[in-house]
């Protein structure tokens, strides 16, 4: 690389210093000359004999003087031997130097990036900068459709997916992502593993994007002209992709969160807080595919709405109901109850779905007779004087989950004891809560029941035993 | 004959700048280096160079002292510096422009600016 220039050699203070040094103790006519013949130090002297001052073999100067002058020779060939090592040090240094601020400014960059998008075009950016290249992508891991696919690139288009299904070619990014492993190749063509694209790229590096424990995606460079992708390009790399892997990592955390998020505020309509944040954090318990389940249901409905209308302008109506739908649907949540519907001004609500509960009668009993307290307690006297409501109360095996088209699904019961706890609702006069045996059985020790006989309900052959909640 | 002082107390350092000045020193300027204040503005009065890298934190004087004594003095005044600061230093650059300084390059630094704004700072002093 750099020439060792004496010239240069003997700028140097100390070098300079050293040499002075010498030249006076061999304390003649001496001088120390260039290649060229430039005096650099010293005086010269016509009659003097010229030794070469020698470094691998090369003459990079003389020293002229009497022929003890050949010492100062020596010498000063091991002062410009030792600067050259210097050398040597510094500038290999100062490539690790280089690396170390770049990676550095390149870490203060992406460090806060919290866009996916924004965090691989960054990586690509930097990328492009310090390797040779025509073309580079960040592929990440689909997890739906196992492929690895482009989510940013840069120069000459690359083929957009990667399939990792066994039996189609996976490319060279398909082998990396499975080993892990960073690697070269300089000549595509003679690599068998090469999926051609619409754009041929003759040389290319691949990183694996390597989280703690997992292989998210990979970094892909290329170049359309055959390049010699060197070591130290691709430790370059490694060091970039192993930052990016990291934010990236960060920023998928963060995407999935948001999302979490949206789907959270949407469950939290129907679901108390509590049961979201149960659903969200033991994913294992929760099913939304319809399965068949043992749960509690309550059906709650005021009496006489219609006549009640009538004596109120539509407006007003909707009104007072949503004030008592906020109320009623409170202590339903409160107890641990999942909003399933409103139907009119009739409220269907579960227990014991999604998430399981060993409880559920008793819970939907301790919402009911909560819901009949807070009705009369309301501070809307025009509520308390018009809205009686009756519920009623089944428990029994049903179809619970998500159930309708694709374009509208709703998280639903259906089941024969569905239909009886709406026919145990109908019976029950203002102020009344009516239950079925089987709730009856779970909680006879834990509250008073009146028993008011059997009644018989529309499709079914057997009756159904009917008893009262009695609470003050 | 052009001259650049670098001033480091951290022998690495220097050698680091040094080397990231390599081209220009192959084409013919001089390189001086010190290690502490007093013998950077022993060499400024002395060498009078066209530029200094000056750290901040360095003995027996610091980078703020030797820019402010280095600007204070009509000899010396138009010689531009570039203060050298660590990393997310707010404080130091108001003290820095007080102090008259030209630029400021932070560390970890970049081999390639310190490179180009040497150049740019060498031009504009010919």
């Amino acid at each position: 690389m750099a020439e060792i220039n004496l010239k240069k050699i003997l700028s140097q203070q100390a070098n300079r210093d050293a040499a002075n040094d010498i030249l006076v103790l061999l304390g003649e006519t001496v001088c120390i000359q260039d290649t060229d013949g430039t005096v650099i130090m010293g005086a010269a002297d016509d009659a003097a004999v010229k030794h070469a001052i020698q470094l691998s073999n090369e003459t990079i100067g003389w020293v002229c003087g009497s022929d003890s002058a050949g010492t100062a020779a020596s010498l000063i060939a091991s002062l410009a031997a030792g600067e050259r090592e210097r050398r040597a040090l510094a500038r290999e240094t100062l490539e690790r130097y280089k690396e170390l601020a770049l990676l550095y400014r390149f870490i203060e960059k992406i460090a806060l990036c919290l866009n996916l998008n924004e965090v691989a075009k960054l990586v690509i950016e930097e990328t492009r900068k310090n390797i040779a290249n025509t073309s580079a992508s960040v592929m990440l891991l689909n997890q739906r459709t196992r492929n690895l696919e482009i989510i940013a690139a840069a120069g000459k288009e690359y083929s957009p997916k990667t399939t990792l299904k066994p039996g189609v070619g996976i490319g060279i990014a398909g082998t990396v992502f499975f080993t892990g492993k960073a690697e070269i190749v300089n000549n595509t063509s003679s690599d068998s593993r090469y999926v051609k694209g619409a754009n041929r790229t003759a040389s290319l590096m691949c990183a694996p994007l390597k989280t703690r424990d997992k292989v998210i995606g990979v970094i892909n460079v290329g170049s359309e002209k055959p390049t010699v992708y060197t070591a130290a390009n691709l430790r370059l790399l490694n060091m970039l992709t192993a930052q990016a892997a990291l934010v990236i990592e960060n920023a998928v955390f963060h995407e999935n969160k948001l999302k979490e998020e949206r789907v959270k505020s949407n469950l939290e309509r129907y679901i108390a807080p509590q049961v979201v944040k149960a659903i969200m954090e033991s994913k294992a318990n929760i099913v939304f595919t319809p399965e068949s389940r043992r749960i509690t249901v309550l059906f709650s409905d005021i009496r006489g709405f219609t006549n009640t209308c009538e004596k109120q302008p539509p407006e007003k109506i909707v009104e007072q109901l949503n004030e008592y739908f906020t109320h009623m649907v409170d202590v339903i949540f409160t107890h641990g109850g999942t909003l399933n519907k409103f139907v009119g001004d009739m409220i269907v609500a579960l227990f014991g779905a999604p998430a399981k509960s060993d409880t559920s009668e008793k819970q939907a009993i301790e919402a009911a007779i909560g819901m009949q307290k807070r009705l009369q307690s309301l501070p809307s006297a025009w509520i308390r004087n018009n809205f009686h409501t009756g519920i009623g109360i089944n428990a029994g095996e049903v179809v619970v989950g998500n159930i309708g088209s694709p374009h509208h699904m709703d998280y639903t019961a259906i089941g024969d004891e569905m239909n009886i706890g709406s026919r145990l609702q109908s019976m029950a006069q203002g102020g009344q809560i009516l239950v079925s045996r089987s709730v009856y059985e779970a909680t006879k020790t834990l509250f008073s029941f009146k028993e008011i006989g059997s009644v018989q309900v529309k499709g079914k052959n057997t009756s159904v035993e009917v008893f009262e909640v009695l609470y003050q | 004959m052009q001259t650049i002082l670098i001033v480091d107390d951290e022998p690495h350092i220097r050698l680091l700048l040094e080397q990231s000045l390599e081209e220009l020193e192959n084409q013919g300027v001089v390189l001086l280096t010190a290690g502490d204040g007093k013998q950077a503005l022993d060499i400024i009065k002395k060498e009078k160079p066209n530029l200094v890298f000056l750290d901040i934190m360095i003995p027996r004087m610091n980078g703020f002292d030797v820019c402010r004594a280095l600007k204070d003095d009509a000899a010396t005044k138009d010689i531009p510096v570039i203060l050298l600061t660590a990393k997310g230093q707010e404080f130091d650059r108001q003290k820095g422009s007080e102090a008259g300084a030209d630029l400021y390059i932070t560390k970890p630094f970049d081999p390639d600016e310190v490179l180009a704004r040497a150049r740019e700072l060498l031009r504009m002093s010919e």
